[in-house]
């Protein structure tokens, strides 16, 4: 336990310390301040159909996920491959902490800051319940969800990230892997057998955003990312200890 | 404290270390010396951990790698090759994250950086960013960090690397004072370094051991003839005739370019010094110069580990030789 914190702490730091970090939250504010205002100017219409402006908010325009696709590469591209490009790694891995703790410490800062990111938008349901009305319960579900799918793309991220010395090609490995697991669900439509929908409908985020926003959590969703996420860092450790028999 | 029994280590078909057995002893301030890519560093990662060896036995401390690899890393305090610390903290900030690394508690921690602190003279330096540090700076606050869980063992890995001459001369002071405390493996291949720090050398070329044994030893064993440099005023015939009489005396020759020099080759272990100013006395001359000379570590050091390939059964005779040598020497 000390180890996983003992570098958890580290990592967080370094976080804090980089540039890039505070240019990605920037980014995130920008995007989506600009999304939400777009959202209650658009609810504001007359013309326009009845809805709630978190509902569409969470995973409804193509900007949430262009924002998500971009920040998990950035988050995670330097957790392990810095550390082998700069040789530190040998530091770490002679003192008396595991593989796995390792992983999991730096895996659990990049989920951290990760929320940390997500943290301003808090604002955005402050806001409008000082207006108006809002109902808590899909706010939360939404919430869930941001948190779930980031946990699967940082854990994408992180296996990236253990399989090179390089933080570019970490983050374009990570880019190349997240473009499937996001798309493929989205062909659900595509096809007519019903066996073939429903298990992409199973992998279809943008679905389980749309379902989340609207307060429906189904546990089955939070089982696959919670599944995927251990396996992507379960095998991020074995790639850090695969030194051993190369 | 070491104890290392045929370890090898393979990379896919590249043979990096081939068989190395050796022990380390308490106390003991151990060099490992070889040309690059000899398996130095190889050899080093295994003991401290951070590659497992494909075949061998190895334990630190009295605790096996295999079976107990977290409770043997403890044991051992690492300074790899090119210092690798993370430029964006400060010097107190990363002591501290080696330190809960190493699972100290707070208090302790606090009174062991303290210590590091100061025993590698870093007190200027201790809330500076490591990024502006200077590279003997750097290679100490490696050297606080490895000692600060009080390891049994430290091992380093060419501490005296890129560093200008004064840092070095500051760093070889500091693992002088080191070994006074811990057992210590290093290596390096700068000769003189090994020669004036370490009580014991360990010479290892393509991966294997090609000899072992004190600084003095390895002299003793490996110089083979002593030689006598000789410069005298006389008649260079008279001269040649009488000194290549002398009891001891193999060889003479003229040394080239001065008339009045001569090199005594005489077998291994004769000191005919006095003999030849007996000689000298007796018949007048002038004695300008006596001199005995010494292979040093650099020619051992060159002989043993410059191999031309074609030279190969000649070869395997000298690396026996040094084997067997090598085992006579290990100390029990």
């Amino acid at each position: 336990m000390k180890g996983i914190l003992s570098v958890m702490g580290r990592e967080l730091r370094a976080f804090f310390f980089s540039p890039l970090a505070y240019i990605v939250a920037a980014l995130l504010l920008v995007v989506n301040g600009l999304v939400f205002w777009l959202i209650v100017s658009y609810l504001n219409d007359p013309r326009a159909q009845f809805g709630a402006p978190l509902e569409l908010f969470f995973g409804q325009t193509l900007y949430f996920w262009l924002v998500l696709l971009f920040v998990a590469p950035v988050l995670t591209m330097r957790l392990l491959s810095e550390e082998r490009r700069s040789g530190t790694i040998e530091v770490l891995m002679t003192a008396p902490v595991t593989e796995g703790q390792v992983v999991t410490g730096k895996y659990l800062a990049a989920l951290l800051f990760y929320c940390f990111l997500w943290l301003p938008t808090l604002a955005y349901p402050a806001l409008l319940a000082y207006y108006s009305e809002v109902d808590w319960g899909p706010v939360l579900a939404g919430y869930l969800g941001v948190l779930g799918i980031g946990a699967l793309f940082l854990s994408v991220g992180l296996l990236a990230s253990s399989l090179t010395k390089s933080q570019l090609v970490a983050a374009i490995l990570t880019f190349a892997m997240l473009i499937p697991l996001f798309t493929f669900g989205l062909l659900e439509n595509l096809f007519s057998d019903a066996p073939i929908r429903e298990a992409l409908s199973y992998l279809n985020l943008w679905q389980h955003m749309a379902e989340l926003g609207k307060g429906i959590v189904d546990t089955r969703h939070l089982v696959y990312y919670l599944s995927a996420t251990v396996l992507f860092v379960f095998l991020s450790a074995r790639a850090l200890e695969s030194r051993k028999w190369r | 404290m070491i104890d290392a029994q045929d370890l090898t280590r393979r990379y896919g078909e590249f043979t990096a270390v081939d068989g190395i057995s050796f022990t380390v002893d308490e106390g003991e301030i151990v060099g490992m010396l070889g040309p690059n890519g000899a398996g130095k560093t190889t050899t080093l990662r295994m003991i401290t951990g951070f590659l497992p060896p494909t075949d061998g036995h190895l334990t630190v401390g009295g605790r096996d790698l295999f079976s107990d690899p977290v409770a043997a890393r403890r044991e051992v305090g690492y300074l790899p090759e090119n210092v690798a610390l993370y430029p964006e903290m400060r010097v107190s900030e990363y002591l501290h994250y080696r330190a809960m690394l190493e699972g100290l508690g707070r208090g302790e921690s606090k009174s062991r950086i303290s210590e590091a602190v100061q025993s590698c003279f870093l007190e200027e330096v201790e809330n500076q960013i490591i990024g502006t540090l200077s590279k003997g700076y750097r290679q100490r606050v490696g050297l606080a960090a490895a000692i600060l869980h009080q390891p049994s063992v430290l091992v380093l890995d060419e501490p005296t690397v890129g560093l200008d001459p004064k840092q070095i001369i500051a760093i070889r002071e500091l693992i002088r004072e080191l070994g006074h405390k811990q057992t210590l493996l290093l290596s390096s291949h700068i000769l003189p370094e090994v020669e004036l720090l370490c009580d014991r050398v360990i010479i290892i070329d393509r991966g294997r051991i090609v000899a072992e044994g004190s600084p003095q030893d390895l002299q003793d064993s490996w110089v083979g003839n002593t030689i006598l440099r000789v410069e005298l005023k006389a008649g260079p015939e008279e001269a040649l005739a009488i000194l290549g009489r002398l009891p001891g005396v193999v060889d003479i020759e003229v040394l080239a370019g001065d008339a009045s020099c001569y090199r005594l080759e005489c077998t291994k272990g004769a000191d005919p010094r006095q003999a030849v100013f007996e000689a000298a006395k007796e018949r007048g001359w002038v004695l300008l110069e006596l001199a005995r000379e010494q292979a040093s570590l650099e020619e051992i050091f060159v002989r043993l580990t410059t191999q031309e390939p074609v030279a190969g059964s000649v070869q395997v005779e000298v690396d026996d030789g040094a084997r067997n040598q090598g085992q006579e020497e290990v100390p029990s």
